[in-house]
């Protein structure tokens, strides 16, 4: 078979609001071949994923096509019946969304899903086809009953179970953990060449672009930007946009955080080393913290310096976020310290709820949160979000002083201080993420915990609330905890490391040394996962890696490896026995 | 500074109420009753109450649009002015049953744990008794009179209303917002204020308006089983059971105050309705 068996062919896509159509996607054009795999990229608002649901018939509620055709294997999918319509969707276009968990119908047996999809398959056959252990016995079991890397898994099945000639992959791995969406990508990639399918694959990760992508076509504001064979793409972007897109990506091997200019060229800016005499400003010993009778935090020790960033990294479930809560007063820990300010005459004692803390304490550690959207009132001003901090812990004495001081701490936030009267609807989530970090910054804290902050940032927003995170610390003499999975972003902003796993800390040092020479397991698990954004990349780690079986072997009075200068490993050994295999 | 807030949210909500064609012609019924309620003096020159036995049982006539009752009453003019009597107590009833139980929902909402379990526990207590049969007992035990009768429905509706309001709260409270203003340190009540009640007016003013309706109903009923408004007070349910025993010679007395009671009933239900979906709808079109 010879052509493209999708082809969109100029169009365009709007919705109505308000009595006049809004364009949504305009004049879009591609074209993909057999067995090839085409990505969509682009931040949010650019019409990727709308562009993608039109190739199944699909188009948003109040959207319309206002131009151009949809193509595939030879129908017009938007001039078809809606039987043929249906009998397209799934036999010959298949889709995998972004959230297998919402994906799957909860009160039903991943078997008869599986089953329901259609095709001549077999529920097992198709099981063994994306690499889940013991088949058979998994189409017995209910969706809650697997960890999101299985559902995604099993979403797959779903989709390719009626034998599709082209697949849909929408953000199919942006809630994943790193280790996790490499399997999957893996996954994806062995599938789409054992069937021979077509794939377009929507993504704003770069990295996995770059890993899977034959073809990229870049959007931006429904509009495409630019189209290339992906080697092209990432070795010489020819729009400015594109480049800035790439520089703005933060990368492994950076030292610092990257300024990117305005045609995308890119620089690295260095750190500034912490002064050695600088204070401690909170010092955590043996903490544990207990979900009833689950363990979530296991004797975590750390200490965070004034203008310091130590980074907490791991996946979901290794403790970190709850840390993070625990140290802003919201849990209460079950055991061990934690010290405001530990050689001061006045030590301040975090154990407590933030209830039970003075006022004078819990203004100094203020928490900014991770979905900048759920973290403003959204009946409420901006302005009066940072005004009610600055009231209640009597940093601003009157109204008319509060109100001056909201507009300076806005101004501080590098954003328009007229921004002041809007609601948080009306901003963009880079903006709603710097009026957080405003709010948090109106107590005047010297302690700011980043809990995931740019995790729902596109790139070149993340860069930029990067960048601002790293100016205020220097300002203010912050000591800031942050909390990521991203290792790249890590790397470039972090001054010490300390690397989580089931709540236990595996590895901790200056991230130089860390990132130069990961010495857990675990840790060169993560970094061999994290995905660059070049097609050409070689693994961050070399030799053995996330292949490798250990075990712990930390002894109570023998924890540690030391590596010199603060850097040390949690004791390992090889594991002899031979683990029951097992895939997340 | 909260009224600058509040502006643009009022705005916004009476363009979206006014999308809503059932909810503006419910509230337009309901206004129409409130303005016939304070004008009733300009509108009838009767007075509602005065006996004429002289005129008792007359059927409509250019005198009486709507005939007499047994005891020479203008129907009409009753029926114009017990719009007072409903209105008044069913609005004040409403409020009370509504303010108490939105803070009582709400705060069950926020602290959770054993106040809310216990809190759950005593309202299905409640809840378990027909609410005709605790409203008599209470009025029973208290006598009768508007006070007792706003009372009496606080206590036969606050645990409904705790439900729903506590239902919606339940959605705001994981909220980050909520998380922040706690790990300030906040104390429950400027919580509650300030960062969840805004968020779930709507609930409450539908709730307001469909209670309304049931509060309505359940004040006439307890006039027509003669522990509501005492005789000669012009009330609806008062006025349907003192004139059912003659509906064969004047129909019209016993059936104005019905029609005037399923109208208001009509319209409190088609604000209800109107207000969920017209606000119901915005909520999903601004995706929050």
């Amino acid at each position: 078979m010879s052509g493209s068996i999708v082809s969109v062919n100029s169009l365009s896509v709007a919705y109505r609001s308000g009595g006049r159509d809004v364009p949504v996607v305009h004049e879009v054009s591609l074209e993909v071949a057999q067995g090839r795999t085409l990505a969509l990229v682009g931040e949010s608002g650019s019409g990727k994923s709308t562009v993608a649901a039109t190739l199944l018939g699909h188009l948003r509620y109040g959207s319309r096509i206002t131009g151009g055709s949809v193509v595939v294997d030879g129908q017009d999918v938007f001039a078809l019946p809606a039987r043929e319509l249906r009998r397209l969707r799934g036999s010959t276009v298949a889709l995998v969304g972004q959230n297998a968990g919402h994906a799957l119908t909860p009160s039903m047996r991943i078997g008869r899903q599986i089953a329901e999809a259609g095709g001549s398959v077999p529920v097992v056959d198709l099981l063994e086809q994306v690499r889940l252990p013991r088949p058979a016995e998994l189409a017995r079991r209910y969706p809650h009953e697997l960890s999101g890397g299985q559902q995604q898994r099993v979403a797959i099945a779903m989709a390719v179970a009626a034998r599709p000639k082209v697949l849909v992959l929408d953000e199919p791995t942006t809630g994943l953990d790193v280790v996790t969406q490499r399997g999957v990508l893996d996954l994806i990639a062995a599938l789409r060449d054992e069937l021979g399918l077509a794939a377009v694959l929507v993504s704003h990760d770069l990295g996995v672009v770059a890993h899977m992508a034959d073809e990229v076509t870049v959007l931006r504001s429904g509009r495409v930007v630019e189209a290339a064979p992906t080697r092209t793409l990432f070795t010489a972007p020819q729009d400015p946009y594109t480049r800035r897109l790439l520089a703005s990506v933060p990368r492994l091997d950076d030292a610092g955080l990257a300024v990117v200019g305005e045609t995308g060229e890119r620089e690295v800016r260095p750190k500034v080393p912490v002064p050695d005499d600088s204070p401690v400003a909170v010092s955590a010993v043996d903490v544990t913290v207990d979900y009833g009778s689950a363990r979530a935090v296991h004797g975590v020790s750390f200490d965070v310096r004034r203008g310091e960033v130590l980074a907490l990294v791991g996946e979901s479930g290794s403790g970190k976020s709850t840390l993070a809560w625990t140290l802003a007063g919201l849990r209460t820990p079950s055991g061990g310290t934690m010290t405001h300010q530990p050689g001061h005459t006045d030590p301040g004692d975090l154990a407590r709820p933030a209830g039970r803390r003075p006022l004078s304490l819990r203004r100094r550690v203020q928490l900014v949160f991770q979905n900048a959207d759920t973290s403003l009132n959204p009946r409420r001003s901006v302005g009066d979000a940072i005004r009610r901090p600055l009231r209640f812990f009597g940093t601003a004495d009157s109204r008319p002083q509060a109100a001056e001081r909201a507009r300076g701490l806005i101004t501080d936030v590098r954003l328009d201080p007229d921004l002041a009267d809007r609601l948080p609807a009306q901003l963009s989530g880079g903006q709603r993420q710097r009026i957080g970090i405003a709010r948090a910054l109106a107590g005047e804290p010297d302690v700011l915990i980043a809990d995931e902050i740019t995790t729902a940032l596109d790139v070149s927003v993340q860069a930029d609330v990067l960048r601002l995170l790293d100016d205020l610390r220097r300002e203010r003499q912050l000591a800031c905890l942050f909390i990521s999975h991203d290792l790249a972003v890590v790397r470039g902003i972090a001054d010490r490391v300390v690397v989580l796993r089931n709540g236990v800390v595996v590895e901790e040092g200056p991230t130089d040394a860390v990132f130069a020479s990961p010495g857990h397991p675990y840790t060169r698990q993560l970094m061999a996962a994290a995905l660059e954004p070049d097609p050409d990349a070689h693994p961050f780690v070399e030799g053995d890696t996330g292949d490798l079986d250990w075990e712990d072997a930390a002894e109570p009075d023998d924890q540690w490896t030391e590596h010199g200068d603060g850097h040390r490993v949690r004791r390992w050994r090889t594991a002899d026995a031979l683990v029951t295999e097992g895939v997340s | 500074m909260t009224a600058l807030t509040l502006a643009p949210v009022a705005g916004r909500a009476w363009r979206t109420l006014r999308t809503s064609r059932t909810a503006v012609i419910g509230l337009a019924i309901v206004a129409v009753h409130v303005l016939i309620a304070l004008l009733a003096p300009v509108l009838t020159s009767y007075d509602p109450i005065a006996n004429d036995s002289s005129e008792a049982l007359l059927g409509p006539s250019w005198s009486h649009w709507e005939g007499t009752d047994q005891y020479g009453r203008d129907v009409l003019a009753r029926v114009l002015y017990g719009g007072r009597y409903a209105l008044g107590v069913s609005v004040t009833a409403t409020l009370l049953t509504v303010a108490l139980g939105t803070v009582v929902g709400c705060a069950a909402a926020l602290r959770g744990g054993w106040f809310d379990d216990v809190l759950g526990r005593v309202l299905d207590a409640i809840l378990s008794v027909p609410s005709v049969l605790a409203l008599l007992v209470i009025v029973t035990a208290l006598g009768t009179g508007p006070s007792v009768i706003v009372l009496a429905i606080a206590v036969v509706y606050v645990p409904q209303v705790v439900r729903v309001v506590r239902g919606a709260a339940l959605a705001v409270v994981p909220a980050d917002y909520v998380t922040a203003a706690r790990a300030r340190g906040e104390g429950t009540w400027a919580i509650l204020r300030r960062e969840i009640l805004p968020n779930i007016t709507d609930v409450v003013c539908v709730e307001f308006a469909m209670r309304a309706s049931w509060v309505v109903l359940l004040i006439s009923s307890l006039s027509f089983l003669g522990f509501g408004a005492d005789p000669p007070t012009p009330d609806w349910g008062l006025m349907v059971a003192e004139n059912r025993t003659a509906i064969t010679v004047v129909p019209m007395a016993s059936l104005a105050p019905i029609i005037a009671l399923a109208t208001l009933v009509v319209g409190l239900n088609l604000a209800a309705d109107g207000l969920s979906k017209a606000w119901g709808v915005d909520r999903i079109r601004e995706g929050n």
